[in-house]
């Protein structure tokens, strides 16, 4: 595991970033697997400056929400070395892919050899969130029972 | 690596070798496992030939095949299974846009066009019913009356009422989960008090959704009217038992195969991934069948063994021997070739794996016919916004359809077709739901709870109907052989050429125009779009289409009622080789708006019935061979 | 007194409504075992555990329809139905506790004593008499100190098998007067691992309870039954000896395919986990206690099906899925900074 505060703002800032709590994060059992993932291919100093950003707008912004969004907006999505990761960290939690980073992102910053479109593991994908968030599942992974599909379906509101 | 034999009942190379067995069959798929299961369990002595490696008789195995599609990038209908130099497949994703004058010659399949088909097929034990749906539908009684009734193509040199007591055997053998009430359409006849063995899959919610609207919407053609319907689809899925079924004995659904105790797969759960892997085995496929043949013990398999050769005898036209290269390691070429004897041949490989076996030895046909008519049906997909969440990517790939437009006086001008309503959402036509989050994330800057909520509004209201349509039989659709085009083992690859005639064209121009009303009447958003860069881009009459294959290969060996103008005859028999059987989808005449499966399942029931009994007028005391573990 | 033999109609109800009880209990514990394996893992032990899981749920419906064909009522919902774990069952001729614990050679330890086969000559039922435990039977207990154990759960369902017997002969084809839309037909039942049996009279209710006892002990040490299923006890043996049984196979010489077993790829949950184990507030403690509720609805949607709607079954079917997606969610959060201990479900309700 990694250090236990890098964890923690990691699953912090996935938080904020997926709109799943830490909770649902770390009941996909990928928490370790995707900091590992992120840290080989952009490098670690990469993920500390992801974390670092949103502990600072957390402690600045105090529990506004919205401000919290707005400071992410400005400081880390639209951040030309920040933005495009984070955007890859969203997708990596809700379908467990990791998408080669842009070309842009690549010539800038350097490309890592293990910087290209996979499947984390095959635990990635079935722990997807992509699917529960809109009342599915991962397709051939954890059914719903026999004729639930007849009923309308159970979508969580956030 | 090389792949350990299972000595239950798999035979080495060398042992096959050396064995007169009753009956040799290329292929472990629907085909031929039903026909080793049917003749087998007369006494007969089998061995089934496999290109592949037997993997997938224990539970623990098939996981591994269900891995590998989780872990795969690209979740495409091969995406489960191992890629195989010796025994290569067509994949999906090896299609691309050609260009005139040069083929793609960048996957298994050499495709020259002129349209670019993306059908492809599995080269595994069970064949390419380890990835179909399960769709189990019926021809109708017109489909084997083309010419007579509409004056197109051929009529069948069988009727529906002389296959339908067949078409019930396959039911049985599939497992067809399904309502008779609801079949009642386009002149589909059944037995009296006939059920199907299992009740019809539960419609989803979107299925009911829709029929609340569509159902009743009366559509005008040539002078007929059309009240259409939503009908649940039949399909090889595994249900609730009828209780009437059988006369009122019921049916037992067969679930997982395993080699050791594994309950497993006996009902449906919804895992919405029927193509290309049921996690549950609840689905249909092949290797049911040949785990029944293999009990037989009078079954031998030979897996890793790539037949390569018929030889005949000029005199005779019969067929002396088939040669097989028999490799230990998929990742090596080295292989050892040897020669099977039987008393009678059955190729089951696929309509393209025979033709290309029959071409690469050199039988091209009296009639000249091997390899032609190639058919698959052409897929118009639609797809569009529902005015609510639906409840998208849940239940079974389809449950329900729209069947009433599958025949009529209209097949004089155009073809005919069906729509397959889909449960899981975009994903055929747009690649979706990666690239709905794509889109949402990286060019509409969503993140947070917003993204979730636009995931729901644009994932959950998907609805994707697909029309597919017709494509009659036309001598220039086929698969050849060309010395330049050689896999790994040496053998020639299929090459294709293909194309939609403007019958075809007029029944998607048509089947756009109905989705595009069915559309307004849901108060559904029409989001379908082609665009000229996509392969299998058509432009007809000014508008543009996009077309994908079926999966459906038919048509390159098709049965007729004489040698001059068909490969075989109506029990599958080879005009020119009285001991050679060409069996599958290869040979129907035509093939309506069915899937495949069901009917080729039908002609080999019928096509065992046949070789049984020549077998057994034969001189030859056959019984006395049936030796096996089971004596 | 003694509750053995049965010897009224009221005894019968009571004994097939702690078999009820005495299946379901047996569920949290394979569940929590089945849950902890990780995924992608120890295919076998996974096999092994759904399939006993499956099976367990199949006796619990069985023994449910022998008990509407005899004019009783299931209720899943009463308090004290599920036990609080570690819970003593009342069966076996030493004591031994069954808790919520994580897939190991400990917990098989404890499933092979629950499946342990009962003698094979068929014809002595042994009880033991007991100060009385923390139990969860009802039926056990013959006085306000003391209860009766079976030695074996076949010994307990074949005091249910002469109660039958007996009072039949006493009532007649009357005793089977329960309503038969209440029974569970395979329509509405599916697993693996046998037919359910709708009983109607006495051979129905005979072939429900052979099929119970066959599946979980085998007969008389058989490893495999009638329908040529492995028995229980002979699955988990599979995992502690390395091989699966085949035909032909003496007990504990399995030489068919070898089983391969990775104890260490599990979750450490803890061992008898409680909701007051998780921090107050926290989204963990609500999860676990929203896990409860859904086991609690889960229960009263199969009361529901055994008390005249089997087509709640099917619902109930669809709710373990969603129990076993919210367990695996549990199992995965830390309950410590270095992860050396993770929550579970309770099943406390």
């Amino acid at each position: 595991m990694a250090s236990t505060d890098l964890r923690a703002e990691f699953l912090a800032l996935s938080a904020a970033l997926t709109g799943f709590s830490v909770f649902r994060l770390e009941g996909t059992g990928q928490t370790d697997a995707y900091l590992t993932t992120i840290g080989d291919i952009v490098g670690e100093a990469t993920v500390d400056a992801l974390v670092s950003v949103h502990r600072g707008l957390v402690d600045a912004t105090g529990g506004d929400e919205a401000e919290l969004q707005r400071g992410l907006r400005r400081e880390l999505l639209s951040d030309a070395k920040l933005g495009p990761v984070a955007r890859n960290l969203v997708k990596l939690w809700y379908v467990g892919t990791w998408y080669e980073l842009p070309a842009a992102w690549r010539d800038t910053f350097g490309p890592s050899l293990r910087d290209r479109t996979f499947v984390v593991s095959p635990e990635a994908y079935t722990e997807g969130l992509l699917w529960p968030a809109v009342g599915a599942n991962p397709a051939g992974a954890k059914p719903f029972g026999y004729g639930m599909w007849a009923k309308p379906p159970r979508i969580d509101t956030v | 690596m090389t792949e350990e034999r299972n000595d239950r009942f798999e035979v080495s190379p060398e042992a096959a070798s050396s064995i007169a067995y009753d009956v040799a069959v290329v292929g472990s798929g629907v085909s031929g496992a039903l026909i080793a299961k049917e003749l087998s369990g007369r006494g007969l002595r089998v061995l089934v030939i496999e290109a592949g490696p037997s993997h997938d008789l224990t539970v623990a195995e098939y996981e591994t095949s269900l891995r590998r599609f989780y872990g795969a990038a690209s979740k495409d209908n091969n995406a489960p299974y191992a890629a195989n130099a010796n025994a290569p497949m067509p994949r999906s994703t090896d299609t691309t846009k050609l260009r005139p004058g040069e083929p793609n010659a960048d996957g298994y399949l050499v495709q020259l066009g002129p349209l670019e088909l993306d059908s492809t097929y599995t080269r595994v034990l069970g064949g390419t019913s380890r990835h179909w749906e399960g769709k189990a539908l019926r021809m109708l009684p017109d489909d084997f009356a083309l010419r007579s009734r509409f004056g197109r193509a051929a009529d069948w040199p069988l009727g529906y009422d002389d296959l339908e007591p067949y078409y019930r055997r396959a039911e049985f053998e599939l497992g067809v989960a399904g309502e008779v009430e609801e079949q009642d359409f386009a002149g589909l006849r059944f037995a009296p008090d006939y059920v199907y063995p299992m009740h019809g899959m539960p419609r989803s919610h979107l299925d009911r959704v829709i029929a609340d609207d569509l159902d009743g919407l009366e559509v005008a053609r040539d002078g007929e009217t059309f009240a259409l319907s939503v009908r649940g689809t039949p399909q090889a899925r595994n249900g609730v038992p009828n209780a009437a079924y059988d006369g009122g004995r019921g049916y037992r659904p067969v679930g997982a195969v395993s080699l050791h105790q594994a309950e497993l797969g006996e009902r449906c759960q919804g895992n919405t991934n029927c193509t290309p892997i049921c996690p549950v085995q609840a689905k249909y496929d092949a290797r049911r069948t040949l785990f029944q043949a293999l009990g037989t013990g009078r079954v031998d398999l030979l897996t890793q063994a790539v037949a390569s050769e018929v030889h005949v005898d000029p005199a005779s036209g019969r067929v002396t021997a088939i040669d097989y290269q028999a490799y230990a390691d998929p990742a090596s070429a080295e292989h050892v070739t040897g020669t099977v004897r039987a008393d009678v041949f059955v190729l089951a490989g696929n309509a393209v794996e025979n033709a290309r076996l029959m071409l690469a030895s050199g039988l091209t046909g009296s009639s000249g016919l091997v390899g032609r008519n190639l058919m698959d049906h052409a897929y118009l997909l639609t797809w569009a916004l529902m005015p609510e969440p639906v409840g998208a990517l849940r239940g079974p790939l389809c449950t329900s359809g729209i069947e009433d437009l599958r025949t009529g006086a209209f097949r004089r001008q155009h073809a005919a077709f069906r729509f397959g309503i889909h449960n899981d959402g975009w994903g055929w036509a747009t690649g979706s739901p990666y690239g709905d989050l794509e889109e949402l994330v990286d060019r509409r800057n969503t993140f947070g709870p917003a993204l979730r909520r636009a995931l729901v509004q644009q994932i959950s209201r998907q609805v994707l109907m697909a029309g597919m349509i017709e494509v009659l039989p036309d001598e220039s659709n086929r698969v050849t052989v060309d010395p330049r085009y050689r896999d790994r083992l040496g053998n020639p690859r299929p090459v294709v050429s293909f194309g939609v005639p403007p019958y075809t064209l007029e029944a998607a121009a048509f089947a756009r125009r109905l989705s595009r009303r069915l559309y307004q009447r849901l108060g559904a958003e029409d989001h379908t779009a082609y665009h000229p860069a996509e392969p299998g881009w058509v432009s007809y009459q000014g508008e543009g289409y996009v077309l994908r294959g079926g999966n459906h290969w038919a048509g390159t060996h098709v049965m007729g009622t004489s040698p001059r103008a068909s490969v075989v005859d109506a029990d599958q028999r080879s005009w020119d080789h009285p001991n050679l059987f060409l069996a599958g989808a290869g040979s129907m005449a035509s093939i309506g708006t069915s899937n495949t499966t069901l009917t080729l399942a039908a002609l080999c029931l019928r096509s065992a019935d046949t070789i049984a009994k020549d077998l057994e007028t034969a001189a030859a005391p056959v019984t006395a061979t049936a030796g096996g573990a089971g004596a | 007194m003694s509750l053995h033999p049965i010897t009224d109609v009221a005894g019968l109800h009571r004994h097939l409504e702690a078999a009820i009880q005495l299946e379901h209990a047996t569920i949290p514990p394979y569940l929590t075992a089945l849950y902890s394996i990780r995924p992608g893992t120890n295919s076998a032990a996974l096999q092994v555990l759904r399939a006993v899981a499956v099976e367990e749920m199949l006796h619990l419906t069985l023994s449910a329809n022998i008990l509407n064909a005899v004019g009783g009522s299931p209720d899943l919902t009463v308090p004290g139905f599920v036990p609080a774990f570690p819970a003593y069952l009342p069966d076996g001729e030493t004591d031994f506790e069954v808790g919520l614990r994580r897939f190991s050679t400990e917990a098989i330890d404890t499933f092979l004593k629950i499946e342990r086969p009962a003698p094979a000559d068929g014809e002595s039922i042994r009880t033991v008499e007991r100060p009385p435990r923390p139990t969860m039977l009802g039926a056990g207990k013959v006085a306000d100190d003391s209860e009766e154990h079976f030695y074996s759960i076949g010994e307990f369902y074949r005091a249910i098998e002469d109660g039958l017997i007996r009072l039949e002969a006493e009532h007649g084809p009357e005793l089977f007067a329960g309503d038969p839309r209440r029974q569970i037909t395979p329509e509405f039942y599916y697993s693996g691992g046998g037919e359910i049996i709708p009983v109607t009279d006495l051979t129905s209710a005979r072939a429900a309870i052979r099929l119970i006892a066959e599946q979980g002990e085998g007969d008389g040490g058989a490893i495999f039954d009638y329908e040529d299923e492995i028995a229980h006890y002979y699955r988990f043996q599979q995992l502690v000896l390395g091989r699966y049984y085949q035909a032909g196979d003496v007990a504990g010489s399995p030489s068919g395919l070898p089983v391969d077993v990775d104890w260490g790829a599990v979750y450490p949950i803890k061992t008898n986990a409680r909701v007051s184990d998780y921090p107050e507030g926290s989204e963990l403690r609500r999860a676990a206690e929203a896990f409860n509720r859904d086991y609690a609805g889960f229960l009263a949607l199969l009361t529901g099906a055994f008390q005249g709607e089997p087509a709640r079954l099917n619902d109930a079917m669809g709710d373990m899925f969603r129990l076993k997606d919210l367990a695996g969610q549990l199992m995965r959060q830390p309950l410590d900074a270095a992860g050396m201990e993770h929550a579970a479900p309770t099943f406390e309700v």
